[in-house]
Parts: C-alpha cells; structure tokens; sequence
C-alpha cells in the first residue's frame, strides 16, 4: 500500500507538471492523424492505393508521388509490410527521442522535489523504509516513462494493423526496448539528483552522459583509430577511458540499433549492449539508493 | 555538533516542551528520534524501540516546521495520501480523514490544491495530517508557526484533545506561552545542551513575591506604605514585594492604615518565558 502511495503520487506529480502531457498529446495528435488522415487499400499484401489527407499517393517501380496517378497503377509494389515498417521507423526516430527527452525532463526534478526540506522529513517519518521510498519514486518515473512509450507503440501499431491488416510486434517490442533504455539514464538521473540535489545538474549531467555515449561508440567500434596517437601511455589511456565510458554508460546507439532491427525484422537486439547498460543502470540505481539511505536530512 | 551529552526521558501521556533559541538543537533531536538523521553516537529509544525503527513509525504522527505537501494534490487528497503512507486501509482513512478534515475546518477546501492554501489552513491541515493515524507519540515542531491568534487556540484544543486521549506529545515551540498552557514537563536547551528540565508547575512555582492589586488611590498613599516596607514597590497601580508572609501583613496594615482598599494578594510566580531567560542569561554566564 505504502509503495502503491508513493507510484501514484508520482504519477500525479508528473501529470501536473504538463511535461508529460504535453507528450501525450503530440502522439495523440499522431495518432489521430493517422487514424482520420490515412486511407489504404491493399491487395494480395500489396498497396494497390494510399491516400493521406486527401492527396493520393500513386506510383509505379519503386517511385510513388503524392497527387494522383492513373487508377490501379499501385505503389511500385510496396508491400503492406514494408508500408506499416517505414512509417514506424520513422515514428521510432521522430518520436523515440521526444519521448525519452520529455521524460529525463519530466522526472528529473522527481527526486530534487522529494529532497525539499519540509517534504522529505514528511516522508521519512512514515513507515517506509529509505530504499523502499526511494526505488518506488523511480519506479514510478519509470512506469509513466513506459506507459508513454507503449501508448505510442501500441496506439500507432493498432492503426495501422486496422487500416493494412499487418500488425508488427517488432514495433512494441522496441518500445519496451527504448523503455530499458530509458530505465538505465533514468538510474543515472536519480543518482545526480540525490546526490546534488538540484534538478538542472540532473537534467545536464543526463545530457552530457547521453552526448557521451554517442561520442565514445564510434571509437569502441572502430579497432585503428588508437594508432593515430602517438606514445604507449598516451594511447593506453585514451583506449582505456573510451572502453571504460562505453561500458559505464547506457550504450544509446545499440538501443536505437536493436529498436530498429526489432522493427524491420532484422537481427534482434544487442544482447551485449542491453545487458551491459541494465548492469550500469543497476549500479547507478544502487548507489542512488545506498546513498540516499544513509544521508542526514 | 549539533547535540552534546543530551540525557532526556519522556514518559508516556505526557506532552513536553522543547524550548530553546534558534539552533538549539530542537529540530535535530526530532530529527533523530523520527530516523531522519542519524547520531554520531549516543542512542535514543522512541515507543521502547531504537529510534528510526521504521515499523514504529506507524504509531508515531509528526508536523515537521515548514512542512509542504505535494502541490499537485488537493486537501484531501493530502490526507489519503498520507494514510496511505501511514499504513490505513481504505474504510480506516475514508472515515478518518472525513472526521479530520470536518474538525480543522477545512471541509470546505478539500478539493483546492495546497498550494493555494493560505498558512493557517496548511497548520491545520498538518495536524489532521498528524493525527491521522491516532498516533500514540505526537512530534510537533513549530506547529502554531505563522497562525493567528483563532487559528492557535484551535491547534491548542486539538492538542488538548489528544492529550486527554491518552497521546505523548513532544512540542517545540517558540511560543513560551502555548508551552507553558499545554505541557506537563518541558527542558530547555541551548546550543546542543540541555540547561534546565522540569515539570512547568515546578520551574514555576510561586517564589516568596507577592502582588496587591487595589483600587486605584493616590500615589502618594501608596508610596508612604511602600517606604513601610523594605522590597515594595508600586508597580502597574499596585504594589508588589519581596518578603515572607510577615512582611505581606505589614504591608497590607500599611496600605489599610493609608485608607487603600485592597481587591487582591497574588503570590507571584515566573511565567515560562521569565524562566526560559533567567535560564538562558544563567547558562551564558556559565
């Protein structure tokens, strides 16, 4: 019951700050559209015509254009699968980042907020142990994080099933994936946040690890880059901090990797980089909660 | 450090005064019997439990000083929240927080955010929101902070309430006169270190000082009996004196053979707040 209190506060506070909401109506907007604005017709598996808003969109041999076109020259044999893959892919990289980005933003100050003086002795005077507390306030952080995401995978991949008759599983799925995501940065997050307290720190430091991530796949990926730097120590070192952030880090890139093959169907995840930022996340999240247990307040 | 060998017992049913001066060291105390900060040594039993015992905390209800509620809720989601918190079940808290919520006057308010709550009704809504639970240990700090005079008296009668009920109160207040009016012991402490503690009766009990209150005369007639008298004088339009009862009678024989008429004689006691700076200006000379 304690814990219940605690995940529906937060959800409640995260409604209010409209951060939230304001997410929930830009995929509602999506959603809407394309379930008034987008009118199909499939035939064996194949787009035979498609319209968005009025304007017909027509083509043959693998070139279509919006604005009408002979009747029954279909879409140079696109398929209904391929359709429904494309305008997830472009959901997934259009929306996946509004999502995580209003979320960091929206449960940042979770954790700053419930540190105010005045409502943590509150808190901590009820008969909820420190890591209880704690871990319930990330979780519901999370869990709105994830409703949101599977709100949009779920809404965007039922219309499309309705309107093509191809439902793509790949297509949730790489929304809990991003979700998983999510649920390591946002570990991260809540450690800055109990750590210093404030809110913007959070929600900076956040965006340096997240910037960080990006920076140091490309040189994990690629084994010569080392060789342009001159001196044993001087390259043992830099090899070292790229490996070690690469490894500390949650890997953003092999998450938008393994969302998007789960989408196209092609390869699954990246078990190594998925269970290797569930493990920092985990780390993250330990220390949060190690520290916020023994600290005076 | 903020509490130094600091020996303190409070027995069960009674309501006890935390006095001091800012950084005194009251709201730390509290602090560390709820578990909210941790000693560096020493060790406190709260309920016959090691203080922070969480499961203990059931029992316990606390208005912290500059207490905030979550913005975003309303009065009475406040309370249902906090119940929750507290471990009441549904029918429990339903009944408790309407009961609450009519006593401190807020029925009206239930559904308006806190945060447009003015600071009286906050105080209010903090003591529904102790008293939820029916604590058998009541902490309250400041908890007529910033409440006017009505808005204190309430809070008074509340306390009283809990107090005949059968609750220990542990109060810290700047507002000697409220202390003094509630509670049964109280220990002053200053700087991390207790100075004095009593029971209020004891710390004070009428010393050997009196007060005549009589009808207003002239001047004059009073000083001539006050010259009678070694340690009177006239104060406020009566006379007051140092002196045993045998110094009082002749006082009394001087004012009578002045023609003053006498309405009353009060023997004179300290208030807290005497107490509080006498101890105070004592420790500081110590």
């Amino acid at each position: 019951m304690r814990i219940a209190a605690i995940l529906i506060d937060t959800g409640r506070e995260l409604l209010f700050r409209k951060t939230i909401v304001v997410y929930f109506g830009v995929v509602t907007l999506v959603l809407l559209f394309f379930a008034l604005a987008l009118r199909t017709d499939v035939a064996d598996g194949v787009i035979s015509t498609l319209s968005v808003a009025g304007l017909e969109a027509s083509g043959s041999r693998g070139a279509f254009r919006l604005g009408g076109a002979p009747a029954g020259a279909g879409l140079g044999g696109l398929t209904a699968e391929d359709f429904v893959r494309y305008v997830q892919l472009g959901a997934a990289f259009t929306l996946y980042p509004l999502a995580i980005l209003m979320s960091i933003f929206a449960t940042a100050s979770l954790v700053p907020r419930m540190l105010e003086k005045g409502t943590i002795d509150l808190l901590l005077s009820k008969p909820i142990g420190r890591p209880a507390l704690f871990a319930s306030r990330y979780l519901g952080g999370l869990l709105v994080a994830t409703l949101n995401l599977l709100y949009l995978t779920c809404g965007l991949g039922s219309i499309l099933a309705l309107k093509t008759g191809v439902w793509n599983g790949g297509f949730v799925w790489s929304g809990l994936v991003m979700s998983l995501y999510f649920a390591c940065l946002l570990a991260f997050v809540v450690l800055v946040g109990v750590w210093l307290r404030s809110t913007t720190v959070s929600v900076m430091i956040t965006a340096v690890l997240f910037f960080a991530s990006l920076i140091v796949r490309w040189p994990h990926g690629n084994r010569d880059w080392p060789l342009l730097i001159s001196g044993r120590f001087a390259r043992f070192t830099a090899v070292g901090m790229v490996e070690s952030l690469y490894h500390a880090l949650p890997r953003t890139y092999d998450f938008v990797q393994s969302a998007v093959a789960l989408i196209r169907h092609e390869g699954g995840l990246q078990w190594g980089a998925v269970l290797g930022s569930a493990l920092s996340g985990t780390v993250a999240l330990g220390l949060a909660v190690v520290h916020f247990s023994r600290r005076d307040f | 450090m903020a509490l130094r060998g600091l020996d303190l017992v409070v027995p069960r049913g009674q309501t006890f005064g935390l006095l001091g001066p800012n950084g005194a060291g009251k709201t730390t105390l509290v602090k560390l019997l709820l578990g909210i900060a941790f000693p560096t040594s020493g060790k406190a039993t709260v309920l016959g439990r090691p203080s922070g015992h969480v499961p203990t905390r059931r029992r316990i209800g606390y208005l912290p000083e500059n207490h905030r509620y979550p913005p975003h809720l309303t009065g009475e989601q406040v309370l249902h929240h906090f119940g929750r918190l507290s471990g009441l079940g549904r029918p429990e808290r339903t009944r408790r927080v309407e009961a609450l919520l009519k006593r401190v006057r807020m029925e009206e308010w239930r559904a308006v955010r806190v945060h447009k709550y003015s600071k009286g009704m906050m105080q209010r809504l903090g003591m529904a929101q102790a008293i939820l639970n029916d604590p058998d240990l009541l902490i309250l700090d400041e908890p007529t902070d910033g409440v006017d005079p009505i808005g204190r008296r309430e809070i008074r009668d509340l306390l009283l309430e809990q107090k005949q009920r059968g609750a220990t109160i542990f109060l810290n207040s700047h507002l000697l006169s409220e202390v003094e009016r509630l509670c049964d012991r109280v220990a002053i402490l200053r700087e991390g270190a207790l100075l004095r503690e009593g029971s209020v009766s004891d710390l004070t009990r009428p010393q050997a000082a009196w007060r005549v209150e009589v009808r207003p005369a002239a001047a004059e007639a009073l000083q001539a009996a006050c010259r009678r008298v070694p340690g009177a004088g006239v104060v406020q339009g009566g006379v007051e004196m140092s002196g045993d009862a045998g110094a009082l009678n002749v006082l009394i024989d001087a004012l009578r053979g002045q023609g003053v008429e006498i309405l009353s004689v009060v023997p004179r006691r300290d208030s807290l707040e005497d107490v509080f700076v006498k101890v105070l200006n004592e420790g500081e000379a110590a």
